[in-house]
C-alpha cells in the first residue's frame, strides 16, 4: 500500500456571476516511502492547488471531487473535519515565499515549537530541545532560537520553515517553490537539504516547481502538469532523456543548457482557460506533433514505459 | 514608429482628471453612492432651502416649545422659532464651516505634504517636524481655547478648524508623494528635461488629488463635529444658526424639562446623518484607492465536497 | 536594552513639545488675549479692583519679562491664581481632575474592549451580515454628537433605568449618618456610568473599524495560512497570531483619538453636569477666567504628550519590526 494514493482529483473555484474554474482536473498518482516525486508545470497549471488540496488548504470559493489516500485512510471523504487531524502530524508543507510564512513579531523558536505543542507531540523544555535539534539538522546555529523571522535572511528563513515543517515527524512533505527568490547558491543548498532529510526521516517528498533543473537534482519521479491535469508521469531520468509527451519535449526543450549547442525554443502560444470546458486535448493549440484525432478526443494517461504513463494521442511513436 | 520623445508622444497621457474621477470605482458601491446622495441632498437643502424663508427664523413665530403640528412640522424650539426652518437654514452654517474648514486644512495639509513628499531634504525635515510638533498637541483644547479668545465669527471659526486638522493630511500626502516621486514616468519626464513645477503639477498633482479628496470628505465629518462642540459651548457665532447651536439652545432652554424631542432630536440626527455619509463616502474612496486583494485565509465557511465528474472524452 | 536610544529620543521629542506648548499657551493667553483683567466678569470686579489684579499679575510688564516670570512660576508648580475665587488653580483644579479621570478611563476601556471585540467577530466573519451590522452600527454611534448622545440618554434612559443623570453624589447620601466607603463608591459609580457609557459608545465605532482592518489584513498573511497548516483551529489562530498583530494599530488610534476624547469629555461633562474638569472648562471660558483655562489646556496639554509618549513606547515594545 502506497503512503498516498491520490485518485481523480479535481478542484473548481467559484467566479463571478456563477462560473467556475476548474483548476484541477483529476490528477492521479501515488507515492511510497522514500520517493521524491516531482510536481512541474507552468505558473497556472493547477501544481500548488493540487498539493494545497491534499492539506484540505482551499479557500471557502473551492469545491474538491476525488480520493487523497494517506496510508490507505480517505482524508478528503468529510471535508475539513477529517483532513484536518492529519496536518502537519502526517503532512506538512513548506510553502512558497516562506519569507511570509512566519509570524513577524513571534520568535522563531516559539513558531517551532507551536505545532509540537498543539500536537501533543512535545512540550515546554522538550519541545524547545526538539525545536533546537531541528535547526540545527537544517544548519542554523540553536542560539538562533531567539531570534525574530526579520533577523534571518532569506535563505535561512527557508531552512527554518523546513525545520518547522518536520516538527511533528510528518510522512510527507511538500515544498512549494522552496527555492523561488533564494540565488544559485543558497538554492543548491536548500535542494541537497531538502533530500538528506528525507533520506534520514524516511519521508516522501513532494516538490512543486517551474524550474526542470530543480526536479532532475533532486527528485526519483516526476509529473508534467498542464491545464489542471497530469500529461505525463515517470522516473526523473526517462522523462528527461525519452519524454512522450509533446509538452514534456518542448519543456525540457525550453530550458536553456551551457553545454548544449542546441537552439532554446520557446512554447508558442498561452495555456487554454481553465473557466470553460474545452474538447479534445488541452494543448493541442500549441503542439507541434497533433492530428485531427486530438481536436475531438481527450487523451488519457497510458502505459508507455516502466513506470511510464503519458497522456497523448501520439505517445506510441517516438518523436523524432 | 515615432521619434517623439515619450512624453510629447502621447504616451504618458491619460485621461483627463474628470473623466477618471467619474469613472471612479468609488462610484460602483452602494454605500458611496448612498453617502454621496444623502451629501447632495443636505447640500441642496442648504442651498436652496433658505431662499424660501424670508424672515429672521430665530424670531418668535409661536408658542414655546409647540409640539409636532401641520403648521409646524417640527414644532418649535424654546424661543417659539419654527424648528424646521431653523434646521433648514442651520444645514447652510454647517454644511458651509464643514466643506470650507476641511477644504482649508486639506489645502495646507496638502500643500505642506506636496512639498515635503517632492522636495525631501532639508525641506522634508523642516516640515515634518513643525507637523509633529503640531501633531502632538491636543485638537479640540487647541479649538476651544482659540474658539473662546477668538471666536464669535464664523470666519475665525472656519479658519481655526482648518489650521487645526492639517497635520495628518499633511503626512498621508507626502507618503503618496514619496511614492509617486519615484515611479518610473515621472523619473522619465524629469530625465527628458521638465522642471519642477511641471513634474508636480502634471505628473505628480494627478496622482495624489483622489487622495487628498477622500481626505477632505473624511474631514468635512471632523469640521462639522468640531463646530458643534465649539457652538455646545457656546463659542460660536451668536448671529448664525448652526446644527451646534440648536442642539445648545435644547440644552440651554430645558427643552429636556419641557419633554420636547422635537427640539433635541432632528439636529442631531441631521449631523450624524451628515457625517456619516462622509464617513462612507470618503471609507470607499480610500478602499477604492488601496483595494484589499487578498481574501482571508481565515473564513467560518469551507471549501464544498463534490462528485468526481465522468470522464468526458469528446 | 534594544532601542535605548530610540526610547531617549522620543523622551527629548516629548520635551521639546512640553516647551512648545508653554510657549504656546503663554502666547495665546497672555499676548493675544489682550488684557484680560478687563474682560472680567465677576460681582467684586470694580475698577479698582482690576487695576489691583493687573497690578499683582504683573501685566503691567513687558511681554517678555512675563514670560520669563511665568516659566519661573510654572517651575515652582505655581499656575496662578483664579480671576474669580483668588484661589490657586491648582488647588481649583485638581478636584475636577480626580473626578474625570476614572469616568474618562471607564469611558475609553470600554471603548476599546467593545471596538476589539466588535472589529474581531466582524473581520473574521468577514462578508457576512454579522459582519456588515457591526461595521454599519459602529459607523451610526461614531457619528453621534457626544452632547446629543449624552442629552438622549438624559431625555429617555437615565429614568428608565434609574440611574442619576447629574453630579458625582448623591446629597441625600450623608443624611441618615455617615455613608460607608462602599456606599460612597457606589454612589460615585453610579453617576460615573453614563457618563462614560456615553462617551464609551460615541469612541468605539472608530477602534472597530481599525480592528477590523488590521484583523483582515493579518488574516490575508502568509503566516495565517502556515498557522492554519500547522493544525491550528481558527479561533486559536485568531488568537495566537491575529489577534496581537491587530492590536497595535489600536494603540496608535488612541493616542490620535485623545484630543477628541477630551472634546467629548467637556460635552458630555457639560451635559450630565458631572463636576470634572470638563464642566470646570465649560465654566472657566463661560466667566472669562483665564488662569483656570491656562491651566487647564496645559494640563490637558501635558497628559495628551506623556500619553503619546507612552503610546510611542508601548508600539516600540511590542512591535519587534520598529527600529527607527
Amino acid at each position: 500500500m502506497s503512503l498516498l494514493q491520490v485518485e481523480e482529483l479535481h478542484v473548481w473555484f467559484d467566479l463571478a456571476r456563477g462560473r467556475e474554474l476548474h483548476a484541477v482536473q483529476g490528477v492521479s498518482f501515488a507515492l511510497d516511502r522514500g520517493e521524491r516525486l516531482g510536481l512541474v508545470g507552468e505558473s497556472g497549471s493547477g501544481k500548488t492547488t493540487a498539493i494545497l488540496a491534499l492539506m484540505g488548504l482551499l479557500p471557502p470559493t473551492a469545491s474538491v471531487a476525488g480520493r487523497v489516500l494517506l496510508d490507505g485512510e480517505d482524508v478528503l471523504v468529510r471535508g475539513e473535519r477529517t483532513v484536518a487531524p492529519h496536518r502537519w502530524k502526517d503532512v506538512a508543507m513548506v510553502f512558497q515565499g516562506a519569507m511570509n510564512a512566519f509570524n513577524p513579531v513571534k520568535r522563531i523558536g516559539a513558531q517551532l515549537v507551536e505545532p509540537m505543542e498543539q500536537h501533543g507531540v512535545a512540550e515546554g523544555s522538550r519541545a524547545e530541545a526538539r525545536a533546537a535539534e531541528l535547526l540545527e539538522r537544517v544548519g542554523i546555529s540553536r542560539t538562533r532560537l531567539r531570534n525574530y523571522p526579520h533577523e534571518f535572511s532569506g535563505g535561512m528563513r527557508q531552512r527554518a520553515a523546513i525545520a518547522m515543517a518536520l516538527a511533528c515527524e510528518p510522512k510527507l512533505v511538500l515544498a512549494d517553490e522552496p527555492t523561488t527568490a533564494l540565488d544559485v547558491m543558497v538554492q543548491a543548498q536548500i535542494l541537497e537539504l531538502l533530500v538528506s532529510l528525507t533520506k534520514d526521516f524516511g519521508l516522501a517528498l513532494i516538490l512543486v516547481t517551474h524550474d526542470l533543473p530543480v526536479v532532475a537534482q533532486t527528485c526519483t519521479a516526476a509529473a508534467v502538469m498542464y491545464a489542471g491535469e497530469i500529461v505525463e508521469t515517470g522516473p526523473t531520468d526517462v522523462l528527461y532523456h525519452e519524454p512522450r509527451h509533446p509538452y514534456t519535449r518542448l519543456l525540457f526543450a525550453a530550458t536553456p543548457d551551457l553545454e548544449s549547442r542546441d537552439v532554446v525554443v520557446s512554447i508558442p502560444g498561452t495555456p487554454p482557460r481553465l473557466d470553460e470546458a474545452a474538447a479534445g486535448c488541452p494543448f493541442r493549440p500549441r503542439c507541434d506533433s497533433a492530428v485531427a484525432r486530438c481536436s475531438l478526443e481527450r487523451p488519457l494517461l497510458q502505459r508507455v514505459g516502466d513506470r511510464h504513463e503519458a497522456a497523448c494521442h501520439m505517445a506510441a511513436q517516438v518523436p523524432a | 514608429m515615432t521619434d517623439l520623445p515619450l512624453a510629447e508622444s502621447g504616451a504618458l497621457d491619460r485621461p483627463p482628471l474628470w473623466r477618471r474621477t467619474l469613472s471612479h470605482p468609488v462610484l460602483s458601491t452602494p454605500q458611496s453612492v448612498l453617502g454621496l446622495a444623502i451629501l447632495l441632498f443636505f447640500v441642496l437643502v442648504a442651498l436652496i432651502g433658505p431662499l424660501f424663508i424670508h424672515h429672521d427664523v430665530q424670531a418668535k413665530v409661536g408658542p414655546v416649545f409647540a409640539p409636532p403640528s401641520s403648521r409646524f412640522w417640527l414644532g418649535t424650539d424654546g424661543g417659539g422659532s419654527d424648528m424646521l426652518e431653523l434646521l433648514v437654514v442651520g444645514a447652510r452654517v454647517s454644511l458651509l464651516v464643514g466643506f470650507l474648514s476641511s477644504a482649508v486644512s486639506s489645502l495646507i495639509g496638502g500643500t505642506v505634504g506636496l512639498l515635503s513628499g517632492f522636495f525631501g531634504g532639508k525641506v522634508d525635515i523642516v516640515l515634518m517636524r513643525i507637523t509633529d510638533y503640531v501633531l502632538v498637541l491636543p485638537d479640540v483644547p487647541l479649538m476651544i481655547v482659540a474658539a473662546a479668545l477668538f471666536g464669535r465669527s464664523l470666519t475665525n471659526i472656519i479658519v481655526i478648524i482648518g489650521v487645526i486638522y492639517w497635520t495628518s493630511t499633511a503626512r498621508v500626502i507626502r507618503a503618496q508623494v514619496k511614492s509617486v516621486r519615484e515611479r518610473v514616468y515621472v523619473q522619465r519626464a524629469r530625465s527628458l528635461g521638465a522642471g519642477n513645477t511641471r513634474l508636480i503639477f502634471r505628473h505628480v498633482l494627478p496622482q495624489v488629488m483622489p487622495l487628498l479628496i477622500a481626505n477632505t470628505v473624511i474631514f468635512i465629518a471632523y469640521a462639522i463635529f468640531a463646530e458643534t462642540f465649539i457652538a455646545f459651548l457656546g463659542l460660536g457665532d451668536p448671529s448664525t444658526v448652526s446644527w451646534g447651536k440648536l442642539i445648545e439652545n435644547s440644552f440651554n432652554d430645558d427643552a429636556i424639562l419641557n419633554n420636547a424631542w422635537w427640539a433635541i432630536i432632528p439636529p442631531g440626527v441631521c449631523v450624524a446623518i451628515v457625517v456619516l455619509a462622509c464617513a462612507m463616502t470618503g471609507q470607499a474612496m480610500e478602499d477604492a484607492l488601496n483595494p484589499r486583494l487578498r481574501s482571508g485565509h481565515l473564513s467560518v465557511r469551507r471549501f464544498r465536497l463534490r462528485a468526481v465528474p465522468p470522464r468526458e472524452l469528446s | 536594552m534594544r532601542g535605548a536610544d530610540y526610547v531617549v529620543k522620543r523622551i527629548f521629542f516629548a520635551v521639546g513639545t512640553v516647551l512648545v506648548a508653554i510657549t504656546l499657551n503663554f502666547v495665546l493667553f497672555r499676548m493675544l488675549s489682550g488684557d484680560a483683567v478687563s474682560a472680567l466678569r465677576c460681582r467684586q470686579c470694580t475698577p479698582a479692583f482690576k487695576a489691583y489684579e493687573r497690578k499683582t499679575l504683573g501685566l503691567d510688564q513687558s511681554k517678555l519679562q512675563q514670560y520669563w516670570l511665568y516659566i519661573d512660576n510654572l517651575a515652582h508648580g505655581d499656575l496662578g491664581r483664579s480671576l474669580r475665587t483668588q484661589e490657586p488653580v491648582w488647588q481649583t483644579i485638581w478636584l475636577p481632575l480626580k473626578n474625570t479621570m476614572p469616568m474618562v478611563a471607564l469611558g475609553t476601556i470600554f471603548s476599546i474592549v467593545l471596538g476589539v471585540i466588535t472589529g474581531v467577530i466582524a473581520a473574521w466573519r468577514r462578508g457576512t451580515w454579522t459582519d456588515k451590522t457591526s461595521v454599519w452600527a459602529s459607523l451610526v454611534w461614531y457619528s453621534m454628537p457626544p452632547q446629543w448622545l449624552g442629552l438622549i440618554i438624559v431625555l429617555y434612559l437615565a429614568s428608565a433605568i434609574g440611574l442619576p443623570t447629574s453630579g458625582i453624589h448623591d446629597a441625600t447620601l450623608g443624611i441618615l449618618g455617615t455613608p460607608s466607603t462602599w456606599q460612597v463608591f457606589v454612589d460615585r459609580m453610579k453617576h460615573m456610568v453614563l457618563p462614560a457609557a456615553t462617551l464609551g459608545l460615541v469612541l468605539y465605532g472608530n477602534f472597530t473599524l481599525v480592528v477590523r482592518s488590521a484583523m483582515l489584513e493579518t488574516l490575508g498573511e502568509d503566516y495565517v495560512l502556515t498557522a492554519r497548516a500547522k493544525g491550528l483551529t481558527s479561533w486559536a489562530t485568531v488568537w495566537k497570531h491575529g489577534l496581537r498583530n491587530a492590536m497595535l494599530p489600536v494603540i496608535t488610534l488612541v493616542a490620535l483619538s485623545l484630543g477628541f476624547i477630551i472634546g467629548g469629555t467637556i460635552t458630555i461633562e457639560y451635559v450630565f453636569s458631572y463636576p470634572g474638569i470638563g464642566l470646570e472648562t465649560v465654566e472657566a471660558i463661560d466667566q472669562r477666567d483665564y488662569p483656570i483655562l491656562q491651566g487647564i489646556f496645559l494640563l490637558l496639554t501635558f497628559s495628551v504628550i506623556l500619553f503619546n509618549l507612552l503610546a510611542d513606547l508601548l508600539y516600540f515594545k511590542l512591535d519587534p519590526r520598529v527600529t527607527e
